[in-house]
Order: structure tokens, then C-alpha cells, then sequence
């Protein structure tokens, strides 16, 4: 049996049920149809999943995959993906990570490692290139993330979940070191499946096809990463928090649940007051030449530092100035192993709740001294802690406000109001796993933080969307980091943004809508690599791909419409990709009623460009990007899919 | 001569510790030629004691992205009025 250079070759399958393990069957065709990473999770859960298949079901599996430049000494590549049908929205949840845990996956001689059945009591996994071992995890049961990953051998690479995993939070977390694997409940799984440690150690090497060619090469995508504007300077010297002043600047900061773009305060909470009175150091994931993530001290301990989510949601989203509380507040997270961003979003829906007399439930906005004991109650689902568990969605629906419910298919939105960055509007929407920012193409990046497209225009924005979507779906498939992907807008136009090309650029960028439809249609035509895309360059080099932008944009898109259509599969109805009213219907700015998000007119453009019909789809798509289906079958859950939609 | 706030943020403001500064101009434009003068005086007070720190302006102030009184502004020669409140940043992305 070939296999690529780049690749492992084995997929491990472990069945907690009979505490048995076994290879499972992944070729090189399966290897170049997917890449590696949350495609090929998709592609592994596609096959297994049927109608009805829920995340909490025995025979839900959760899919750990690597990407191909994983362990290959191309830079920023130590990222691994989770993924799972996940509790929080029902559909694929694929969540990215940042840790060591696929670095010592492919270490130890795996590509991906797939967890099936359901432990009948706590236990933890234990995997080394020889032996696949089970112990009982009941001294581990109940202990925070940090406690958690000291009582595991310190020779080995760690998934871990915390209490909030244990009691299903529906939006707890996996972790890695310090990195989460955070959006979409994968910890919920993991402790519905009584699982509440893996460990992974190796030595193997990954093998190279042309290292005399890579090397050269990782020098040059280096210094390109180390030189741009954006991975070499504003990510290193500020992180992600960097982005809350442009937020506010633009109006795109999430303020009081999504009511506004703008918060008075900001600078309390901002990147710079982090970096200039918090900041211990700046750190990286291994690999990593950006050096985004922030150390910072916490009661005389250094901790992970928050991102721009947890600073923008746990700030101006409820109102809260105080920095030493959001540090606090992140650090408590990590340890009860919740994502920020829903436990954040969650918050604020319930605060408004509370503020139009819909929940009397004691939150408020600006209060905080009752925050760290709601964390406390979600994490072990006391008092209003068992709601605010089970999300924004479910909230709404039992006490009401849907129309201010700040959500997308059930996964609470990023800190990005979208109402002054229309196309990131219509990724939030889009997006396969619900309201991620990242799976939704991160349009804003162009839309006033990087570059200033015109924010407001729908127009060229759903080709785009579907452009960068698909873009990063590769990127991500194999195994990069996806703040990599910021790097291909030109130095030039980032730095010279009142320059008279710049000006003219942007201008007339969101009118090569028609010329992007075309390439996102016939991806297999694109026959030559773009040099400011360097993960092709990187997968000739690794693997001998033979790898153009062509292969990347198709792949890209047969992961979005395999995800897509698993998630239809699995009963999202058409017309799923909404926003709540308070982002498409009310104006942020009451003068300017382009300021909300023309959904309907972009979902239209969007959908016309994917070649779906109402979200769906067609099955000509599907036939065009290669995901198999039979026809009878596609039928029958289209027509459900239609039902009720 | 107007009597005007600028607030710079992002690599700007790391980059050369200024924060906030109460300048008067006339023009756009003056306030990047202030804001270089004075970050230059502040390299080359610094720079005899550290011979090898490096001129910390590589992002100029005049390609910052600019807004006035909250609305963003790229008229190099836009004419200044007092009390406007200047914020110079840089670009910016993130996850």
C-alpha cells in the first residue's frame, strides 16, 4: 500500500465500549480528496452518520485528524482538529487547536485517531507507537484542566476535559497544554462518553518528499510570515487583542449582546492595555513564527492571556471595563474547560432577559460580582448555571427574546458585530458549524481591519465569502495554522492604506465578484499555483501533491459542501442559515439604513455561487466536488430537509 | 491652528509608547510631521544609552488608518477644527 510522504499512513480506532482498538481503513485517494485535518474528519464522519444520529448517541464518533505539513517543519503547523456532531447545534462541529497532541499523534505513528463507543465509567486513553492502553480516569473525575494534566505523565502530549465536559456543558472544551480545541461542546462529548483524558507519545518522523526542496522553502514562508504586517507585527506585538480598537474605530465590537458597535471604555479592556500593563510574554504553539498568544499573571500565577473573543465578549458585551476581571474570568474557563465565546455570549442573552423582565435570573449588565460564581454554576449545571449551559438557542426558546438571541444555528456569534461588516454578516450565517467567524471565511478582515473594502456593499461579498471559505477550509486541512492565511493579502496594501493603488484596489474589489464566481465554479480549471498561497508550495514539497490553487479551492469546497450536506443529513432544515432580526432588520445606526445585514439579497448572491438551492446543495454540486451520495438517498433527505423548513 | 486629541493604537502605539497627545494643527498632514519629529527625538535620546535599538516607526503615521471624530478619514490635507479627536491605528486581524 503507497502511501504520500507527509502522511503517517494509519488512522487508529478505538471503541471505549469494548476498550478494544483497531486501524481503520484511510487510502492515499482519500488522502488527495481530503488533504487531512477537519475535511478529512467530515469525510470520516459523512460515511458513519445517518438521520436521527445525535451527539450524545453511543455511535456518535469523535474524529481527530492531522493535516499533512503536521510535524513537517513548516511553520505555524502544529494544529490538529477535532470533530464530532456536536451537542450545542446538532450538526458537525469541527473545532481547531492549537497544542501538541497531533504533533505527537503523527509522532506516534497516526494521521487521526477516531473514538467511538461510550466508557462505562470514566476512563482515559493512553496511546503510544506500540500499545493502545484504558485505565480508569476516576482519581482524574471532577479535577480542573490544570489538576487534570499534571496527574498525566509529563512525557506525553494531552487532550483533557474539565468539570464543565464531565456534566455537558453543551459548549465545554477539549484541551491541549494551554491551547482548547473550544467551539461546539466537544468536551460535552468527551464526557458523555465517560472520556476525560487521552494521552499520545512517539518519536517516528514525518517523511519528506523533497527536503532539500522544503527547507529553502520554510526559510522564505518564514521570513514572509516574520515581514507581513499583520503575522509579523500587530499578531506578535499585541495578539488577537490588538483587534478591539479597530473594532470599536470600525463599529464592529460587540457591545451590550450585539446592541451596538461601539463601547465607551474600550480602552480599559483593549490589546494595548494588555500588552502595556498586563502582558508577562508573548508565546507560541510550537512551530509557531507568529507568537500571537499572551502570557499573563493571575493570582501570582502566569496564565494564558485571553484572545480578542474573550477580551470583546467578556468586555464590551456585558458592559465590563475592568481587564483584571476579564483575565480572571478567562483563566476560570480554561480551568472549568468552557468555550469564552458561548459562555460569554450566553451570558449577555441572559443579562437582556433579565433587563426586559423575561428571566429573573440576578445578571445584569456592568455587574460583575457575580460572574465567576455563574461560571461555577454552568460548569456544574446549578441554579440558572443548568440554562445558561445548554446555550443561547435553548434559552430563547424557553423564556423567549429569539430575536435578539445572538446565535447561528445554535453556536453563539465572535465578537465581530456584523451590521458594519455585511459579508462577515454572511459568513456568520453560512458558516457549516454555526456562528464562527473563522468557518465563515473572516471577510472582515477586508472589511475595515486589514483592508477597507467598502463594508456596507453586499456586492462582490458573497463570492468572496465563498472564496475565503473555502480558501481556509483547505488551509486549515492541512494542519496550518489559519492566521497563516493572512499573510496572502499583499504586504503593500496592508501597509499603504491611504496610498492612491490601494484606494483604487479596494475600490473596485468588491466588483470581481463575476471573475471569483467563475474560479470558485471551476476550481479544477485553476491550473497554476499564486505565490502568496504557500501551502500548496508546501504540499508539492511535503508530498509530492502536484498541488495548484485549483487543488486547494476544489478540496476547500468539497469539504464545505460534505459538511453542508452531513449537517443536512443530520436534520438542519432549509432556510437554516439565519441571524437573529436584531442583525438583519434594525439599523445599528438609526440614520443609515445600511447598517444591518442585507441577508437575503447575499444569502441569494451565495447561494447562486455555491450552487445550492435554499442551503442545499444541488446534487449536481455535489457530483462536481466529488462527494459521493446515492441518488435515491439524496432525495429523500432533501425532501426532509424541505419539510418544515 | 487647531487645538486637537490624537490617540494612536495598535503597533503605533507599542512601537513608540505614545498614547495620547495634545497637538495644534491645521492640517492632517501636521500631525504626522509632529508625531515623527517627536518620535524621532525620543530615538535618538534613547539610542545613546542602547546604541542598538532600532527606529521604531516602521509603520509610518501617515499611511495610519485614520478617523475623526469617530468617522474614518483618509484626506491627508483634511483641515482641522479644535476639540477633534484624532485616532490613528494600524491594521489589524486576529480570530
Amino acid at each position: 500500500m503507497s502511501v504520500l510522504k507527509g502522511y503517517m499512513g494509519k488512522v487508529l480506532k478505538i471503541d471505549l465500549s469494548t476498550r478494544t482498538h483497531e486501524l481503520f481503513p484511510w487510502t492515499d485517494e482519500d488522502r488527495r480528496r481530503t488533504i487531512g485535518g477537519k475535511i478529512m474528519a467530515a469525510d470520516i464522519l459523512f460515511q458513519h452518520i445517518h438521520p436521527g444520529m445525535k451527539a450524545f448517541d453511543e455511535d456518535n464518533w469523535i474524529v481527530v485528524t492531522t493535516g499533512p505539513l503536521t510535524g513537517s517543519g513548516c511553520p505555524n503547523t502544529s494544529r490538529f482538529n477535532i470533530s464530532t456532531i456536536s451537542p450545542l447545534t446538532n450538526i458537525i462541529t469541527s473545532s481547531n487547536c492549537g497544542g501538541n497532541f497531533g504533533l505527537s499523534l503523527k509522532r506516534a505513528g497516526f494521521d487521526a485517531l477516531i473514538i467511538s463507543g461510550r466508557a462505562s465509567s470514566p476512563v482515559s486513553v493512553h496511546i503510544t507507537e506500540d500499545e493502545v492502553s484504558f485505565e480508569d480516569a476516576a482519581p482524574l473525575w471532577g479535577k480542573l484542566i490544570s489538576e487534570t494534566q499534571e496527574m498525566l505523565p509529563d512525557d506525553t502530549d494531552k487532550l483533557v476535559i474539565g468539570p464543565a465536559g464531565e456534566h455537558k456543558v453543551l459548549y465545554s472544551c477539549v484541551f491541549s497544554g494551554e491551547r482548547t480545541s473550544g467551539r461546539g461542546g466537544v468536551g460535552a462529548v468527551f464526557g458523555d462518553k465517560n472520556l476525560k483524558a487521552v494521552t499520545v507519545k512517539g518519536s517516528k518522523a514525518v517523511q519528506i518528499a523533497y527536503p532539500d526542496k522544503l527547507i529553502p522553502f520554510n526559510k522564505k514562508w518564514t521570513k514572509t510570515l516574520k515581514t507581513h504586517p499583520l503575522t509579523g507585527r500587530q499578531l506578535p506585538k499585541l495578539g488577537t487583542a490588538g483587534l478591539v480598537a479597530p473594532m470599536h474605530a470600525h463599529g464592529i465590537l460587540a457591545t451590550k449582546n450585539f446592541s451596538a458597535g461601539r463601547f465607551e471604555k474600550f480602552e480599559s479592556v483593549s490589546g494595548e492595555e494588555l500588552a502595556e500593563n498586563h502582558l508577562v510574554a508573548s508565546s507560541a504553539c510550537t512551530t509557531c513564527v507568529i507568537r500571537c498568544a499572551r502570557s499573563v499573571r493571575v493570582d501570582n500565577k502566569v496564565v494564558k492571556g485571553p484572545e480578542l473573543e474573550t477580551l470583546g465578549l467578556l468586555g464590551a458585551n456585558i458592559l465590563n471595563d475592568n481587564m483584571e476581571l476579564v483575565l480572571k474570568w478567562n483563566y476560570e474557563l480554561d480551568e472549568l474547560g468552557m468555550d469564552s465565546i458561548s459562555t460569554a455570549g450566553s451570558l449577555a442573552f441572559a443579562m437582556e432577559l433579565n433587563e426586559k423582565g423575561m428571566w429573573d435570573n440576578g445578571l445584569k449588565f456592568g455587574k460583575t460580582d457575580n460572574i465567576s460564581e455563574t461560571f461555577r454554576k454552568i460548569a456544574f449545571r446549578e441554579g440558572i448555571g443548568d440554562e445558561l449551559a445548554n446555550g443561547t438557542k435553548r434559552m430563547s426558546e424557553k423564556f423567549g427574546g429569539k430575536d435578539f438571541a445572538i446565535h447561528a444555528k445554535g453556536m453563539e456569534l465572535a465578537a465581530y458585530e456584523p451590521r458594519r461588516a455585511v459579508g462577515q454578516g454572511l459568513g456568520y450565517a453560512t458558516a457549516n458549524r454555526g456562528g464562527c467567524h473563522l468557518n465563515a471565511g473572516y471577510m472582515v478582515v477586508v472589511e475595515g481591519l486589514g483592508l477597507d473594502v467598502d463594508s456596507l456593499t453586499p456586492h462582490g461579498k458573497a463570492a468572496l465569502t465563498i472564496m475565503f471559505q473555502n480558501l481556509m477550509e483547505a488551509i486549515s486541512a492541512c494542519g496550518s495554522c489559519l492566521f497563516t492565511s493572512y499573510a496572502v493579502f499583499p504586504a503593500f496594501l496592508i501597509e499603504k492604506p491611504n496610498s492612491l493603488i490601494t484606494k483604487a484596489i479596494l475600490k473596485v474589489f468588491p466588483y470581481v465578484g463575476p471573475v471569483v464566481n467563475l474560479l470558485n465554479k471551476f476550481t479544477k480549471a485553476v491550473k497554476l499555483n499564486v505565490p502568496l498561497i504557500q501551502h500548496t508550495y508546501a504540499l508539492n514539497y511535503v508530498c509530492d501533491f502536484k498541488a495548484t490553487l485549483g487543488t486547494a479551492l476544489t478540496v476547500g469546497s468539497h469539504g464545505y459542501n460534505m459538511e453542508r450536506m452531513a449537517n443536512i443529513i443530520l436534520g438542519q432544515k432549509a432556510g437554516a442559515d439565519v441571524l437573529p432580526k436584531r442583525l438583519t432588520e434594525v439599523a445599528q445606526d438609526p440614520n443609515d439604513p445600511r447598517t444591518k445585514v442585507p441577508l437575503e439579497k447575499l444569502k441569494k448572491d451565495y447561494y447562486r455561487g455555491r450552487g445550492w438551492k435554499d442551503g442545499i446543495p444541488k446534487y449536481k454540486t455535489l457530483k462536481r466536488f466529488g462527494v459521493a451520495l446515492y441518488p435515491d438517498y439524496y432525495e429523500a433527505i432533501v425532501k426532509e430537509a424541505m419539510s418544515n423548513g | 491652528m487647531a487645538k486637537v486629541t490624537v490617540r494612536l493604537y495598535g503597533v503605533l502605539r507599542v512601537d513608540t509608547h505614545l498614547a495620547k497627545e495634545e497637538i495644534e494643527a491645521s492640517k492632517l498632514d501636521d500631525i504626522f510631521a509632529l508625531l515623527n519629529r517627536k518620535v524621532d527625538a525620543i530615538y535618538e535620546e534613547n539610542v545613546k544609552e542602547k546604541p542598538s535599538l532600532e527606529h521604531p516607526e516602521k509603520l509610518s503615521f501617515k499611511d495610519a488608518i485614520v478617523y475623526i471624530n469617530g468617522d474614518r478619514c483618509s484626506k491627508k490635507n483634511k483641515a482641522l477644527k479644535d476639540g477633534d479627536d484624532i485616532w490613528l491605528l494600524s491594521p489589524a486581524s486576529g480570530g
